[in-house]
Order: C-alpha cells, then structure tokens, then sequence
C-alpha cells in the first residue's frame, strides 16, 4: 500500500520552479533516502510531505485520500506525519516537558505520558535526560531527543532531514540504530534526506535522487556539468574539468559551447589494467581514495581531478589488487556516458 | 558646589528617615505606574503578539505607526487627554481631571504602544522553526501560539518593564491630567519640579535618588530578562 502518492506536483518560488514530480509513491513500512545535491528541492519535498506547506500545484494522496487543505484536516495529517528538521530546535525548557509537548496535545493522561517518556528516553539512551534543560544539551543531544520527541507520538511516517549531518560519529550510528529499530518494531515508514550516498545506501529500501527538483533514475554519484567542444575528428568532448575531457562518439544533439550534464554510470568504468570490452574509451589518470564495501559490490572513489565513483565485484577487486592511495588508470567508455535531460 | 553637596547629604537623611511626605509621593508614583503599566500590558501584549503573528495587509505600516508612536510627547498626551476629561469635554461628566485615574489614562496612551512594539520585536525575534516544529507536532493554531509566546516571553517581560521604566519617570501627563495635588496626584517627578520651582532642594534630590535607584533597579530587571531571551 501506498503511503502517498503524489501526481504532476510543482513548487514554484517568485516564478522559479523548484519542484517538478510528475509521479511518486511512497510504500508503506519503507524507508526512502532522498538524495542530491544543496537546493535540488529535498527539503521542499519534505515540508509539503509533512503538510506544512501546499504545493503550487498537484494532488496528494495520503493513505488513498486526497489531501484538502483546509486547518482541521490539517492537524488530523500532521498528528500522523512527523518532520524533525535538520537543526531541530528544542522549546526553552527541560527534556521531559519537550518529550511531554505532543502528548499533552493529545490528552494523553499524565500516569501515561510518564511511563511514554521514560521509554523513548530509553530507546534514545538518555534516561538521565529528562530534567535537564533542554538548551545545554550537545547538537546530537538535541537530534536525538528531537528524534525521540517525534517518535514517542507514534507517527505513521517519520520525515527526517539529513537526521546525522550536524552530529558526530557516535551519534550518528545511534540515529542509524534508531531508525532500523523503529522501522522493523513499529512499522513506521521513514523519509530520510542525505549526502551520505553510504548510508543511503546502508540504511535505506530505496534511494530517490533529486536533482534541480526532478527525481532522477541515476545515482547521486558521477554527476557532473560540463561544455561540449569539436575536435579535430568531429567527435564531441566534453569539458567536465580544466584536466578532465570526455570524448563521445556524437553531439547527441548539442551544439558547441553548449552546457550540459551528465552521468557516468559507475559499474561501466573499469581500471585499465583489467580486460577492456569497450573500443577507444577515454582514459583517465587518478588515485585512490576510498574503498567501501557496498552489499555485493566493492566501491571505488578515484580523484580524477574530479571524483569519480566506480564499482565492480568482489572477485574483480581481488584480482586488479588496487589499494587505497594507489594511482590508476580508469577508462570510461561512451556508452558509460548518459546525457540529463531538462536542465 | 557647597548646595549641592549639602543638598545630597540631606537627601539621604531624608531617604533613610523614610520622611512621610516622601514615602506618601513615592506611593502614589509606584501606585498609578503600576497601574498604567499593567492595563498597557493587558492591552499592548495581546496587540502585538496578534500583529507579530498575523498576516494582513497593512501590517508593515502599523508597525510603522507604532514606532512612530514611541516618540510621542507626554505633554502631547496630557493635552489630548485633558481635551477629553476637563469639564467641557466628552467626559467631563465623569469628573476625572486631576485624579490618579486621570493620569493613568494618559500613562496607559504613552506605553501601549511601546509595550505592543517590543513584544512585536520580541515574537519576531523567535525563530521560525518553533512555529513549524509545534505545527509538525499536532498543535492546532492557538497551541502553536502559545508555543511562540511562550518562547518569547522574558522579551516580553523586558517590554513591560521598559514601559514602566517610561512611566515612573515621566513629568508632563502626570502635571497636566494630575495638577500635583499634595498626597493624592502628587508623583515624585511633579514633586521634584515643585521643590525645584520653591527653591528647595533637599526633598527634590531625595526624591531623585529613588527615581534613580528605581530606574536602576527597572535596568538591572530589564537586562537580567534580556539575556535570558539569548539562552
């Protein structure tokens, strides 16, 4: 079942489109890591989901009903629907009156809002908590209580943006704890944004990649902008970095000088040391700089004078012995090569 | 330099004797201040938290008007009121000139609009994420207010105690609307440009001494609620 499903949804600022989603569902029990780059419309997307603000235009459906607008359907949405921003902010008083806020709200009687907070203190590790004012807390501190302030109200879905940017390791993991907790016990379906293609990955049943507000099929990763030029044989390169050109093999319908982007799929780059099944690819010089374990596949970040991303099988790394800090060769060919449409 | 000197030291004699006549002054003072200051808080507060917390046209310009309106004149005032309660006006009837009353009406017309301009600033002053997080949380509209008034309240505070800092120690409304009336409209100011009018100082300077004691007392207060809208 569909927890939202969202249809030709736009959200426009002074006449600058920022949000642009034909269709989207969101399944229930799921968790959903919305990625992309610094104003591709992640947060926008997260405040009409929480119903804090309509879209310009489009129809939502929550549960299979069309979301109207009006204040007390509103409230009815938002006691269901839970939005901890990326710097939450605590109301100026002790931990336990900051936990108590939504169920005092909710008539929740006071022996029962007693024991709710002891156990979502538990389950934030912070049982010592609850009398401190809430204003002297740590920044992960504060993130996981306003986490736990969320969570003890028992919403349907959890929204949560990027819930680990501004927190350090220890309390990153922790956060990480508490979703897959959350999601497998109390079936709440989370909506997470994220830089961390990693923990996107990790954590989440699907990754929706937005990019100058569109969803996008491609990964986060190996997006780059660039100018097309002629060369000397008539083929097309482009210019993604002063040190780095790509050759394709046609225009694709650009002209010369012309700005686009692109993406390098990075299962189609390889090392150049291991057996090449494309023609003429372009290759280029860089080191090492991270290998990552992903599900079945082993993750390579090359600095290419840009990063490049690529992934190949475990078996395949074993063999290339590549380590991090060596310098290689990587050939991207032109069919790794995918243009983005509607810039 | 030798009057001065003499004044001051009679002065506080006179402070720490708790003279009568002084204490009868400085409890009328306390009296209507604290009156006006608590009517122009049960009206200014309300007042701008609607404005600071509604949207309508027009907001802009009010806001524009009100600061205006700090600048107003207690002489002004005194004369606009006295237009409305000496006998030949609209309320005449109600024989309010030169009556405690009286004063603070017109001390109520001084600091509402100071009281409504700095809780204005106070509650704009309230990051908007409070607003979107009660919201988020399931508070209807007037909880979420609540959520903000909340948030701001020592600025608010702060606003109450400037506006009776204001009051305490203007001379104009209380002289004009009181007429300095010996034991029932007379304040520590017009008692103080009487003495200084008579040429007797030493009831002046001490009168002086507990405005100014009073005043530090309003500072101390407003910065101590400042500060604590930074925490």
């Amino acid at each position: 079942m569909s927890v939202y499903s969202l249809t030709r949804l736009t959200q426009t600022y002074n006449g600058r489109t920022v949000l642009d989603i034909p269709r989207l569902e969101i399944r229930k029990d799921h968790i959903y890591a919305l990625v992309g780059p610094n104003g591709a419309g992640k947060t926008t997307l997260l405040n009409i989901l929480a119903f804090l603000q309509p879209p310009t235009q489009g129809d939502i459906h929550y549960r299979l009903k069309p979301v109207r607008y009006t204040s007390s359907k509103l409230k009815s949405l938002r006691r269901q629907v839970i939005l901890v921003n990326q710097s939450p902010v605590l109301f100026t008083t002790t931990v336990f009156k900051n936990l108590e806020f939504g169920l005092k709200i909710r008539n929740v009687p006071k022996q029962k809002r007693i024991r709710m907070i002891e156990e979502a203190l538990d389950l934030i590790g912070m049982e010592a908590f609850a009398t401190v004012p809430a204003h002297t807390l740590s920044g992960g501190e504060t993130q996981r209580v306003a986490l736990a302030r969320a969570l003890i109200l028992s919403p349907r879905v959890l929204l949560c943006d990027e819930p680990t940017a501004s927190v350090d390791v220890e309390n990153q993991a922790i956060i990480v704890d508490i979703f897959k907790q959350i999601n497998a016990t109390k079936r709440i379906t989370i909506i997470f944004t994220t830089h961390d293609r990693f923990q996107a990955t990790q954590l989440s049943h699907r990754i929706l990649m937005l990019d100058h507000g569109r969803l996008v099929r491609m990964g986060y990763e190996n997006v780059f902008s660039g100018t097309v030029d002629q060369r000397g044989d008539g083929k097309a390169l482009l210019n993604i970095h002063p040190n780095v050109s790509l050759c394709m093999e046609s225009f694709a319908g650009r002209s010369v000088q012309e700005v686009m982007r692109i993406f390098i799929d990075p299962d189609k780059i390889k090392p150049v040391s291991m057996n090449m099944e494309h023609g003429a690819p372009n290759v280029l010089k860089g080191r090492v700089q991270q290998v990552t374990a992903e599900n079945a596949k082993i993750r390579m970040v090359v600095d290419t004078g840009v990063q490049l991303t690529l992934k190949m099988s475990i078996e395949a790394y074993r063999a290339s012995r590549i380590l991090a800090g060596d310098k290689i060769d990587l050939a991207v060919p032109s069919d790794a090569i995918q243009f983005i449409e509607g810039d | 330099m030798d009057l001065l000197i003499d004044s001051f030291v009679s002065a506080i004699l006179l402070v720490f004797s708790l003279d009568p006549e002084m204490v009868a002054i400085v409890g009328v003072s306390l009296k209507v201040s604290l009156c006006s200051t608590l009517a122009a808080g049960l009206m200014g507060v309300p007042l701008g938290f609607a404005i600071a917390f509604g949207e309508f046209s027009g907001k802009r310009m009010m806001i524009t008007v009100l600061n205006t309106l700090l600048a107003l004149p207690t002489v002004v005032i005194g004369l606009f009121v006295y237009a409305f309660v000496s006998r030949r006006g609209v309320f005449g009837l109600f024989d309010l000139l030169y009556t405690q009353k009286a004063i603070i009406i017109g001390q109520i017309i001084l600091i509402v609009p100071v009281v409504t301009a700095l809780t204005i600033a106070a509650i704009s002053r309230i990051d908007e994420r409070y607003r979107q997080t009660a919201l988020t949380l399931g508070a209807n509209r007037i909880q979420t207010a609540w959520v903000v008034f909340r948030e701001a309240r020592f600025g608010v505070l702060a606003a109450i105690i400037a506006a009776f800092g204001r009051v305490i120690s203007e001379v104009g409304i209380s002289m004009m609307l009181g007429g300095n009336i010996k034991g029932f409209t007379r304040t520590m100011t017009t008692a103080m440009a009487l003495e200084y009018d008579k040429g007797s100082f030493t009831l002046a300077v001490a009168l002086g001494i507990v405005l100014l004691g009073l005043s530090f007392g309003m500072n101390v207060l407003f910065h101590f609620f400042q500060g604590r809208t930074r925490v």
